[in-house]
């Protein structure tokens, strides 16, 4: 154990020395912004997997809890500056006397937060946690009530009432409406403030999975009537996840607005909640390491994948759909000739090929054609890209890259456990040695039961 | 909990309701001294087409729902896809025998097979007929003349059904038997993928879609001293409703494809043990929902005069929430929940105009509040989920 912990405090003194040589070079913007990203959609992918994975509820509404967590920091870390033409112009009377975090520190005689941004910034994230988390036991309130894809849909509608009230001219007066809010002071937000809150949720939710609570959520998602007759007390844990899984989406909105420096209703919609629908399903519901690595995928096909949506000749597009077409036909034909059973290849994986083929001798034929070499610029193929591996992943591999589990210390320096160790081929030995032992047939079945 | 006592408390609940309104309509109409009887029947005829539109919708989701319990996320993109494919017949016919025979044997045949496999067309000489029928048809429609609305209407139906099909095949057929989480979630990306592969194909921009002039002829009536203006859709959207409704009902309930179609919803596994084949009966649903939602497509582009790739999100969520509120996987349940929602839609934003910026908050509301209250809708079955 002692081992363990020593090497995780290893590899986090690593990774912050590494952070510090990058932060350090030139060059190295792109790259530290992109690892900003991770740490911010890390924390929110790993509160929306509390709920989706752990507890096994199908939320949609995690856009609108990282809506208010950006509000509310950005409003409350505006400085005097931005907020002066901004409220003279909208802010109600009330908004303008009593939403400054400034005033509120200083009257309390808090100069010295006031004075450091810092610090401030630390109060505005955990506020915004707050806002979020009370919006939470609203939303996590109907899972007492519904289930299943009932419940899904109506977190969605609450996901997206918040996401169209910021608009709405009664509530306009503190968000600025569609214009949303700019000038948030970027500073406070560098990488290292999201580099550790990813830390403190890394910590935080790994000793929530492996608490009574976690285990009682995970209870829960197997069966909830035998959660119950254990003594689980459904209401009070379902409540309680949508509101720690909100309070930390709301921290990451406000991460996400301090990155941005401006925060508005098309910053937080449902396009973010899909984003880390992919990240979780990709990283394996349940699994806070493949929340982790689902959100650096998604992430660097965002950040990296800005060469799909080029110009190029049209010639590249239907070429390289010939080739994906082939390809796939090629694959599928190779999986089916290897199976065992019924080795047919498909008239549809024919056809495909076929579709494949004829864009490839199109490409070749008509090459000089004004069609073919004119420029086109495939908007959105990031997106696209996206969904097609999320409908794959739902397709071939439901429990994604780590299925439940978590990567752990012993998964790398700790026995194989999926090769016999040589005690147990001996014991196999002797149990399946007709001469020392007679009875193998009979009790090679008890066997492999209780192994 | 017995079907009459059921049947009695969706009664008072719809009774109540509908008193509800009433009251809350003459308590306005006292209120407000301008609104006169012709203004209430400028509104109805606004309502009755919005509701008819979102009844056309609201029937895909439903009959998908009621067959394999998945909610069809992607179904509003089928209807955005009907109205560009009808915008395409309009704006690129007559068009260039090539490539009219081109779209002709990609379309033609994608629609042959379609069909065959749903309608059991194994005859090899029906199957010949119906090919030179479509072939020609198609041929013809595309090659020598401008088509008008009824035949963009009626080719994009084809062709849309067709896509819901393939939709169903490639994304919801290999998830049978997942867990309802997993076929949502599919469902989603599914919605996200043909979002923004419009974008990507048709363009991201908003069009013009310039429909028949003589639909969007203003035309008017007087009732007293007042004038009821009103346009040719207006009139068009219900009679196409009713036609499709009258249609789609004689198929349910007369023809054998129908009673598999309601013997698979009532439970797929015994209606396979009878002999019915549910992956065809499934398809069939998407084919059926898919030709609906194109209709409602094209008659709502030409209502609103324009089209884009990202149109199918709202009228597919509040098409949703009228299917909840007729009850999720009932056929009259969807029709009445559309009308409904058309009809509040239109009156409140009528009687209280500051409200109008709320107009899309009210329809999640409105979800939110039956999902939790009320479930089952106003006619549908009791959906509470059985240990």
């Amino acid at each position: 154990m002692m081992r363990n912990h020593l090497l995780t405090l290893a590899t986090v003194g690593l990774v912050t020395l590494g952070l510090y040589l990058l932060t350090q070079m030139d060059g190295t913007s792109g790259l530290l912004s992109a690892l900003r990203l991770i740490f911010i959609w890390g924390i929110a992918a790993i509160s929306l997997n509390l709920i989706n994975g752990q507890l096994g509820i199908l939320s949609l509404g995690h856009h609108g809890f990282m809506l208010v967590g950006g509000y509310v920091t950005a409003l409350l870390m505006l400085p005097e500056k931005e907020r002066r033409p901004f409220r003279t112009r909208l802010l109600s009377d009330w908004a303008r006397d009593n939403l400054d975090l400034d005033k509120w520190l200083r009257g309390l005689g808090l100069d010295f937060i006031a004075n450091s941004i810092d610090l401030k910034f630390i109060i505005a994230l955990f506020i915004a946690g707050l806002a979020a988390a009370l919006l939470g036991v609203l939303v996590g309130a109907p899972s007492l009530r519904l289930k299943g894809d009932y419940l899904a849909i109506v977190t969605f509608g609450f996901g997206e009432i918040i996401r169209l009230l910021p608009n709405a001219p009664e509530v306009a007066a503190f968000t600025n409406g569609p214009l949303g809010i700019k000038g948030i002071p970027g500073d406070a937000g560098t990488i290292w403030w999201t580099f550790f809150a990813f830390l403190f949720v890394l910590w935080f939710f790994t000793r929530l999975k492996f608490s009574s609570y976690g285990r009682a959520f995970e209870g829960i998602r197997e069966d909830e009537i035998a959660a119950e007759a254990m003594g689980v007390n459904l209401a009070y844990h379902k409540v309680l996840a949508f509101t720690i899984s909100a309070f930390f989406a709301g921290v990451a909105g406000g991460l996400y607005a301090s990155y941005l420096q401006s925060v508005d209703t098309q910053t937080f919609n449902f396009f973010v909640t899909f984003f880390l629908l992919v990240a979780i399903s990709l990283g394996g519901l349940g699994s806070i390491t493949g929340a982790v690595i689902g959100t650096a995928v998604v992430v660097l096909v965002r950040n990296y994948g800005g060469f799909l949506e080029q110009p190029y000749p049209a010639w590249v597009g239907y070429l390289s759909g010939a080739l994906l077409m082939l390809g796939a036909f090629a694959f599928s034909a190779y999986i089916r000739k290897t199976r065992r059973l019924r080795p047919v290849i498909e008239t549809k994986h024919y056809i495909f090929g076929a579709i494949g083929l004829a864009l490839l001798l199109v490409t070749v034929f008509f090459r000089n054609e004004p069609w073919m070499t004119q420029t086109v610029q495939f908007f959105g193929m990031r997106k696209i890209l996206l969904a097609v591996i999320l409908i794959l992943i739902m397709i071939y591999r439901r429990e994604g890259v780590m299925g439940r589990a978590e990567f752990s210390w012993k998964l790398i320096f700790g026995p194989r456990e999926d090769i016999p160790s040589e005690e147990q081929r001996k014991q196999d030995a002797w149990l399946s040695n007709p001469e020392l032992n007679p009875g193998a047939s009979e009790t090679k079945e008890d066997d492999d039961a209780s192994a | 909990m017995t079907a009459s006592k059921l049947a009695s408390r969706s009664t008072l609940f719809s009774l109540f309701a509908g008193l509800l309104f009433v009251a809350l309509l003459g308590w306005r109409i006292a209120s407000m001294p301008d609104y006169t009887f012709a203004r209430i029947v400028q509104d109805f005829l606004n309502a009755l087409t919005l509701g008819s539109l979102y009844a056309l919708i609201a029937l895909g989701y439903t009959m998908v729902y009621g067959i394999i319990r998945l909610i069809n996320f992607a179904h509003g993109e089928i209807f955005m896809l009907g109205s560009y494919f009808a915008f395409y017949a309009m704006t690129l016919t007559p068009m260039h025998w090539g490539l009219a025979l081109l779209t002709t044997v990609l379309l033609g045949g994608t629609v042959l097979l379609v069909l065959r496999s749903l309608f059991n067309l194994e005859e090899p000489k029906r199957t010949f007929l119906l090919a030179l029928l479509i072939f020609g048809g198609t041929f013809f429609l595309l090659a020598f003349r401008h088509l008008g609305w009824i035949e963009a209407l009626l080719l994009s139906m084809l062709a849309t059904g067709v896509a819901g099909v393939l939709l169903e095949a490639v994304a919801y057929r290999p998830l049978r038997g997942a867990p309802r989480e997993s076929m949502l979630i599919t469902a989603i990306a599914a919605s996200f993928f043909l979002q923004n592969m419009g974008q990507l194909l048709f363009g991201p921009r908003v069009r013009g879609f310039n429909a028949e002039t003589v639909l969007n002829q203003p035309r008017s009536f007087a009732i007293g001293e007042e004038t009821v203006y009103f346009t040719g859709i207006l009139i068009v959207v219900p009679a196409v409703t009713a036609v499709l409704l009258f249609v789609l009902n004689l198929f349910v309930t007369r023809t054998r494809l129908g009673k598999a179609m309601r013997a698979t919803a009532q439970d797929a596994e015994v209606a396979q043990m009878m002999g019915v084949n549910v992956n065809q009966v499934i398809a069939l649903t998407f084919f059926i929902g898919s030709i609906l939602a194109a209709a409602a497509g094209v008659m709502y582009s030409i209502r609103f005069g324009q089209i884009h790739p990202l149109m199918g999100l709202m009228p597919g969520i509040k098409a949703f929430t009228a299917a909840v509120i007729g009850g999720i996987g009932s056929l009259p349940g969807a029709v009445l929940g559309g009308l409904l929602l058309g009809f509040i839609e239109i009156y409140v934003v009528s009687f209280f105009p500051t409200l109008s910026a709320y107009k899309d908050v009210f329809a999640f509301v409105l979800l939110i509040l039956i999902l939790l209250f009320r479930p089952s809708g106003l006619v549908g079955e009791d959906l509470t989920e059985k240990v």
